[in-house]
């Protein structure tokens, strides 16, 4: 008995530390924020601090800019599937046996090794509409293949180079005043930069490492059967493979979500300060400026609770989805 | 477990012991430590430097790394602020006013002597002044002129312009030097104006942001539309100016003197509106032979005065000694300092009316600086509202006038949504705050805009 109460001593002694450093630094500061959502502080002292119960979440709902930023923020998660498959395929390619395999393996993890503020900056640069690498591709095929001719012979108007970062336009035609879709705003822009820049980043990223474990996971007897079986690589790998790798895609799924839908801030903040015309601003970015511009700390952390239920919610339907499709 | 977890604790104590022991100390050497918030401008080390100097029992240090607004004001409130830090606009004082992280140093000002509204640029006032009350010294004063490169003229065969001239006389000089190559591509632009500065087209055709109570956005008046709608058709109709596509290809990282200035002094620009302080990035430019003249005039002759000012953090424990650094501000020194760094024009207007000033033997070549206090008699600070937050405002104004700007909306929608949704953050925040609600309704009558 006295062994057991000193065993329980020693571990909260050793806990104590972390414990407090986490109810000090990260609950504290989440329940504060709660507590702060349900008032009007701000940080201007000639506004009085009151509790105003529900007010900030109710503004929140009749805010155009809340609806507006949050189809921002699901516009730029529409690359999530392609840097899945992307990094899936990539995972593929890495796990084959070859020489020289861990240099490929670096080289493809290096973004991730590499500051997403120097990254953002070299992209910037990609996306110069004049002398950008990107668009110096895009203006070879327009040229080269006579795209714009062709276009016109169909009736259209021609195609010019789009110009990235500074475009309001998008592939779904998002219009940027109101939540609908326009077809003057047809086209590619800043969104369309910025999930490109994403997907690039995404591809070769800690999705990929654990695609590569879930790969060496796989016993190597099931691919084995199924090859003396006749089924062919696309067979393996779609019966096989794939099903076996289920547990690693849900869990990647479900992170890149939560992500995405927190994401968004380093972009706005480096390469377009969330312009042109509020197109680049993300849920994310909107909270630093309501809570660091313009001072509402009540009604910023309201809008960080609504972020954090939508997250709650969307994973728990991830999670119920994603649980029924495990259950093999 | 017990001795593992007793030498655990022990060798941590210990180390936290000896890290408090080795940690390193500020060492100022008696001397008193100030700390300045303010960009890495290479003048700023100077004018530094020279308090230094002045000052032997303080130590000023520079901390260009905690620029900005929300920076300044949330280190403040948590006590880790800087001593002295800069303000860009009115807004921004209003901010720091209302947060409680300005000073407000009306009387200690009084007792040194120095008297802002006698000694100052008229339109830098609203950057140190509220309510009567003044919270700091301006760092120094600007308005903006129009920039030439004589080569460019001289290669055109054209003469400098000169005195006093509206848009409509500036508008076939500024074609005849727009020069495109064989594929009809512009290599030559006529003027570069950056696009902040289209409050100034607003005010030369008569028009204003708000009320001069500030009770009401007005950015929907056929004069500011006027006047917003030339500075669109500079770009699109005359094609004198580059569109945000041809600027994107100049814009470099943003930050102190790159972007614009680094274009027009390459070359690429005959004429460029801006400020004094350009000469700061262009006096790099050896070659260039530099010329000034007044900005043209729309309807009314008048000029965007702007500047930065210095301000004391409230709350700062060395806000008394950091009093020495603004009476350096309002000094000879400093102000001879500014103009011969041409760091736009000194605060104090009477150091701009010194044989110095107009004739630098440093630079002989710049016999402009004449225009830039002349010009500067002219000028008027930006409208603004203290029933809005600068930034809500900003972020309102700055979506409609990029969708102007990038040619996708008319000029007068823009605005007139601009306005509209300007004047709805104003009622929201007199919801917000009782204090400005009164002054509203005294002011204007009624609870809020209509």
């Amino acid at each position: 008995m006295r062994t057991r109460r000193y065993e329980l001593l020693a571990a909260i002694g050793f806990l104590l530390p972390n414990f407090a450093g986490f109810v000090v630094f990260t609950a504290g500061p989440v329940l504060f924020s709660l507590a702060v959502s349900f008032s009007n502080w701000n940080l201007q002292r000639t506004i009085p601090f009151q509790w105003i119960r529900l007010g900030n979440f109710i503004e929140l709902m009749h805010d155009p800019n809340f609806w507006l930023y949050f189809v921002n923020t699901a516009y730029l998660m529409l690359g999530m599937p392609v840097a899945i498959a992307g990094s899936l395929f990539l995972a593929i390619l890495l796990s084959q046996r070859l020489r020289g395999i861990v240099v490929y393996r670096t080289l493809f993890y290096l973004p991730t090794f590499t500051s997403g503020v120097a990254l953002m900056i070299l992209w910037k640069a990609l996306y110069n509409p004049d002398f950008g690498p990107v668009n110096a591709a895009v203006n070879w095929a327009i040229s080269t293949f006579h795209i714009s001719d062709l276009v016109r012979a169909l009736g259209g108007t021609g195609v010019t180079a789009p110009t990235w970062l500074l475009a309001t336009k998008n592939v779904l035609g998002l219009d940027v005043e109101q939540v609908r879709m326009v077809r003057g705003q047809w086209g590619l822009g800043a969104r369309d930069a910025l999930i490109i820049m994403g997907v690039w980043i995404g591809i070769g990223g800690s999705n990929m490492l654990l695609y590569l474990a879930g790969l060496s996971n796989i016993p190597e007897e099931l691919t084995e059967a199924a090859q003396l079986d006749g089924a062919s690589n696309w067979n393996i790998f779609r019966h096989v493979t794939w099903p076996q790798l289920a547990p690693t895609t849900f869990f990647i799924i479900v992170m890149s979500f939560i992500g995405g839908l927190q994401g968004g801030f380093e972009q706005a903040r480096v390469m377009t300060l969330g312009g042109p015309a509020g197109t680049t601003t993300t849920i994310a970015y909107y909270i630093y400026t309501k809570a660091f511009e313009e001072f509402q700390i009540g009604y910023a952390s309201a809008l960080s609770w609504i972020l954090f239920s939508i997250i709650f919610v969307i994973t728990i339907i991830n999670w119920r989805i994603g649980h029924r499709e495990l259950s093999y | 477990m017990k001795v593992f977890f007793a030498v655990t604790f022990g060798i941590l104590v210990l180390l936290s012991v000896a890290a408090w022991k080795i940690k390193p100390k500020s060492d100022t050497g008696g001397k008193i430590p100030l700390v300045w918030v303010s960009d890495d401008n290479p003048t700023r080390r100077e004018q530094i430097a020279l308090f230094n100097r002045l000052h032997p029992g303080y130590q000023l240090r520079l901390d260009p790394g905690n620029t900005g607004m929300e920076k300044v004001i949330v280190q403040s409130l948590a006590g880790v602020g800087p001593d002295l830090f800069d303000c860009y606009d009115a807004y921004s004082l209003a901010a720091y006013v209302r947060s409680g992280v300005a000073w407000d140093i009306t009387d200690q000002l009084a007792k040194a002597g120095i008297d802002v509204r006698r000694d100052v640029w008229p339109a830098v006032l609203p950057l140190i002044t509220r309510d009567g009350r003044v919270y700091g010294y301006p760092t120094n004063a600007a308005v903006n002129a129009i920039w030439i490169n004589q080569d460019l003229f001289d290669r055109a065969g054209m003469p400098y312009p000169t005195g006093s001239w509206t848009w409509q006389d500036f508008l076939p000089i500024a074609k005849r030097l727009t020069l495109r190559d064989e594929r009809g591509r512009i290599k030559q632009f006529g003027l570069f104006c950056d696009w902040y500065n289209w409050p100034q087209f607003v005010m030369q055709w008569g028009g204003r942001i708000y009320t001069p109570d500030g009770t009401r956005c007005v950015l929907d008046s056929p004069q500011a539309v006027e006047g917003i709608q030339f500075l669109h058709d500079l770009m699109y109709k005359y094609h004198v100016m580059p569109s945000p596509v041809e600027e994107a290809t100049i814009a470099t990282q943003g930050g102190w003197g790159s972007g614009t200035i680094s274009f027009f002094a390459g070359g690429k620009g005959a004429m460029a509106l801006g400020g004094r302080w350009w000469l700061c990035s262009m006096r790099s430019y050896e070659r260039l032979r530099l010329g000034v003249v007044e900005c043209p005039y729309g309807r009314i002759r008048v000029f965007r005065g702007y500047g930065r000012a210095t301000l004391i953090n409230g709350n700062s424990p060395r806000r008394h000694e950091a009093l020495e650094f603004l009476r350096y501000e309002a000094g000879k020194d400093y102000n001879a300092l500014i103009n011969h760094q041409a760091d736009a024009l000194s605060p104090a207007i009477r150091y701009c009316y010194t044989p110095e000033f107009l004739h630098d033997a440093e630079y002989p070549q710049e016999d402009f600086n004449a225009v830039w206090r002349d010009v500067m008699k002219y000028s008027e600070p930006e409208d603004i509202s203290p029933f809005v937050n600068g930034q809500a405002a900003a972020r309102i104004l700055n979506k409609q006038l990029d969708l102007v700007k990038s040619d996708q909306k008319p000029v007068a929608a823009a605005l007139r949504d601009a306005a509209r949704q300007v004047n709805e953050e104003i009622g929201k925040t007199l919801d917000r705050d009782p204090s400005l609600r009164a002054r509203y309704r005294k002011l204007s009558g009624k609870g809020r805009p209509e």
